[in-house]
């Protein structure tokens, strides 16, 4: 099978929690932001992907069993309903923990014949880990995505919410080093982000960085 | 001719992403204009200006405005359709980026024309910095009447939302875009004739008008400008009226957004991106990763324009041009293209889920070496068989590529089934296989 398409183990797919165990997550903040978002559409079912940007901040980058069913919960959906969504959309993290920062590497067409496969091996090589892996340690995961639509910078690689390119080896290293080094997690901070830009002046919490 | 700037020449000043700077650069006197008009009239501007959709479809703009019902029952919806996921593309991108006042007027013009009450942008959740830079927009226009109730002091009261997706291609289709607003998995519906437009009944069952990013820019110069003037640009061509931003990537010098008049030849298209790179041009994909590649000598000929593009077997699409140089090998990216659409198939009509996965299969073995003869009619037969026969067009983008690669380079395709290794050695070449 294709390593494109490759979609993780399966095994680690997160189950829903029982009735009676659910587990309420989301913090002052992410309660008003969530009633702002509701008064954008005319039904709750509509604010799916954006409470599920919510839960993904919430719960530090990774939509398991608990954040699903608390969207759920939040919103009056079901449990499978919320996850059959969430399971469809690339930047949602339902497989498995992405860890801290995800090196999303762009292989499609422009960026293909611009050397990406091989920036593509050497963030692999570097951090010892396959397409969709994670590193033992939590910090970096690797996924190679299709056109980030920055073709004129290709090779192309975006971390949370950052687009860098062109990128080559010297370039990768420099970024590896800095992400290391940060406290902040991109991914948590990508998902944050997103929320905040849709929220008008007056319902924003926090703030647009 | 050159670059022929009207979108395009906010972009380079960025005082005009503040209000005040865009409007000192004569930004909003298209909305003030329009206020003043009936709402027909301003229907009727648009359809002078001979506009056509900028999303990938060229559908003439004027006929969606006009298909919205002018006695008004239901809440009307306007969205925007920021998702641009078209590999190649990248305007919508730089258009929200360096110039969302555009967008906002225009959209606020489409809702005054279509009796809208509230407006969506679906933004793909990448672009970030696009939905921040609208954000800011936004609430600027909020503070200033220019959104909300009462807007510049008329009984027109309009409310404009961003939404971001979440990392799907399919959601660009303007049906599976409705099923993500709405907070559903992004497949496509049903379409007309089987099910009603989208203008009579579209996102929550409402009529609902939607549009592509630059479609929307265009509309405050159309209406500022009049629609005869917008008329005159593009007038050598059959049927295509205005300017059209390009993306130009792949092996060109320089790389980027350039705007030009329709009519304009691509071959001056790719010498405004600074010529080939690399070594001699050997291919293009004039409009978006969907449409069909060309050869040089298409490129020599060809003019910019949606019907004039038919001539060489290709289209405008969305207008992502990717230049490729001798050392590309061609099945390669053919194999990249059948893999793009097998991962962004959303599953839901059997002719593409199977058949983009079966195209990727046969790709596949042809470029690990164990390509078998009759692979090309295969493939061909394949594509024939996915056109057409699914609800969105996802199924004729994934075709059409395909189909056009095994016509255009047949020679490749031979070589590297019967040697199972590719004809271009080059070691530019080699450094590029993965
Ligand atoms: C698979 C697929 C993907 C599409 N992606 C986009 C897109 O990213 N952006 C866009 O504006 N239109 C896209 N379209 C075209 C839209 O369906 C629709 O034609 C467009 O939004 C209409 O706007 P326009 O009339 O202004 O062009 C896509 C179509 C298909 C079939
Ligand atoms: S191909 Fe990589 S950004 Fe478009």
């Amino acid at each position: 099978m294709s390593e494109l398409i490759q979609l993780g183990s399966h095994n680690e797919r997160p189950m829903p929690p029982k009735a009676d165990e659910l587990n309420l997550r989301f913090s002052e903040q992410a309660i008003k932001e969530l009633e702002g978002l509701k008064t954008h559409y005319p039904n709750l079912k509509a604010c799916i992907l954006p409470g599920l940007w919510i839960a993904q901040r919430e719960y530090g980058g990774f939509l398991d069993g608990d954040a699903i069913a608390e969207v759920a919960h939040r919103l009056s959906r079901s449990y499978a309903e919320v996850q059959g969504v969430a399971t469809f959309y690339s930047m949602y993290n339902t497989v498995h923990n992405p860890g801290k920062h995800k090196i999303e590497v762009c292989t499609c067409l422009s960026c293909h014949f611009n050397s990406a496969y091989r920036i593509r091996d050497y963030v692999s090589k570097k951090l010892g880990i396959k397409n969709g892996e994670t590193t033992a340690d939590g910090m970096f995961m690797l996924e190679e995505v299709e056109c980030l639509n920055a073709c004129d910078r290709a090779p192309v690689v975006q971390v949370g919410d950052r687009y860098f390119g062109p990128v080559d080896e010297k370039s990768i290293d420099a970024l590896l080093e800095e992400l290391r080094a940060s406290e902040e997690s991109t991914v948590v901070k990508m998902a944050d982000q997103i929320v905040q830009v849709q929220l008008k002046a007056e319902e924003r919490v926090g703030t647009i960085r | 001719m050159a670059e022929y700037k009207l979108l395009l020449k906010h972009s380079d000043d960025p005082a005009t992403q503040t209000l005040a700077g865009y409007k000192k650069a004569g930004g909003y006197s298209g909305l003030a204009k329009a206020l003043k008009m009936e709402r027909q009239a301003v229907i009727d501007e648009v359809k002078t200006s001979g506009l056509r959709g900028r999303g990938g479809a060229g559908f003439p703009s004027w006929i969606k405005w006009n298909g919205l019902p002018k006695e008004k029952v239901k809440p009307h919806y306007v969205l925007c359709n920021a998702d641009e996921g078209e590999p190649g593309t990248f305007k919508d991108k730089m258009l929200m980026e360096t110039a969302p006042f555009q967008l906002i007027e225009g959209m606020t013009i489409a809702g005054f024309a279509v009796q809208g009450d509230v407006g969506y942008i679906y933004i793909r959740g990448e672009f970030i910095d696009a939905a921040k830079a609208l954000r800011k927009a936004i609430d600027e226009a909020y503070a200033n009447n220019l959104l909300g109730k009462n807007i510049l002091g008329t009984d027109f009261s309009y409310d404009l939302h961003i939404h971001l997706g979440a990392g799907s291609y399919e959601c660009g289709e303007e049906s599976a875009l409705m099923s993500s607003l709405m907070g559903e998995r992004g497949m496509p519906r049903l379409k007309f004739p089987h099910a009603p437009l989208p203008t009579v009944s579209g996102v929550w069952e409402r009529p609902t008008l939607i549009n592509n990013v630059e479609s929307y820019s265009c509309v405050p110069h159309i209406i500022d400008k009049g629609g005869e003037w917008y008329a005159t640009l593009g007038a050598s061509t059959k049927n295509s009226r205005g300017t059209k931003i390009f993306s130009v990537s792949g092996h060109v010098n320089k790389p980027g957004n350039y705007e030009i008049e329709f009519g304009t030849p691509l071959k001056e298209l790719l010498e405004m991106a600074g010529g080939v790179k690399g070594g001699k041009l050997k291919a293009c994909i004039p409009g978006g990763s969907s449409m069909p590649v060309i050869k040089p000598d298409a490129v020599d000929v060809a003019i910019i324009g949606y019907e004039e593009m038919g001539e060489v077997k290709s289209m405008v699409g969305s207008g992502g041009c990717m230049f490729f140089n001798e050392h590309t090998d061609i099945v390669m990216l053919a194999w990249r293209t059948a893999h793009f659409y097998a991962n962004e198939s959303c599953g839901k009509c059997t002719p593409c889920r199977e058949g983009t996965r079966w195209m990727v299969q046969i790709m596949d073995r042809i470029v690990a070496g164990n390509g078998q003869k009759g692979d090309m009619e295969l493939l061909t037969e394949v594509a024939n068989n996915v056109e057409g026969r699914s609800f969105c067009a996802l199924g004729d983008a994934a075709a059409w590529p395909i189909k056009a690669f095994i016509r255009q380079f047949p020679e490749e395709f031979e070589y590297w089934i019967e040697h199972g290794k590719s004809p271009v050695t080059s070691k530019e070449a080699l450094a590029l296989v993965p």
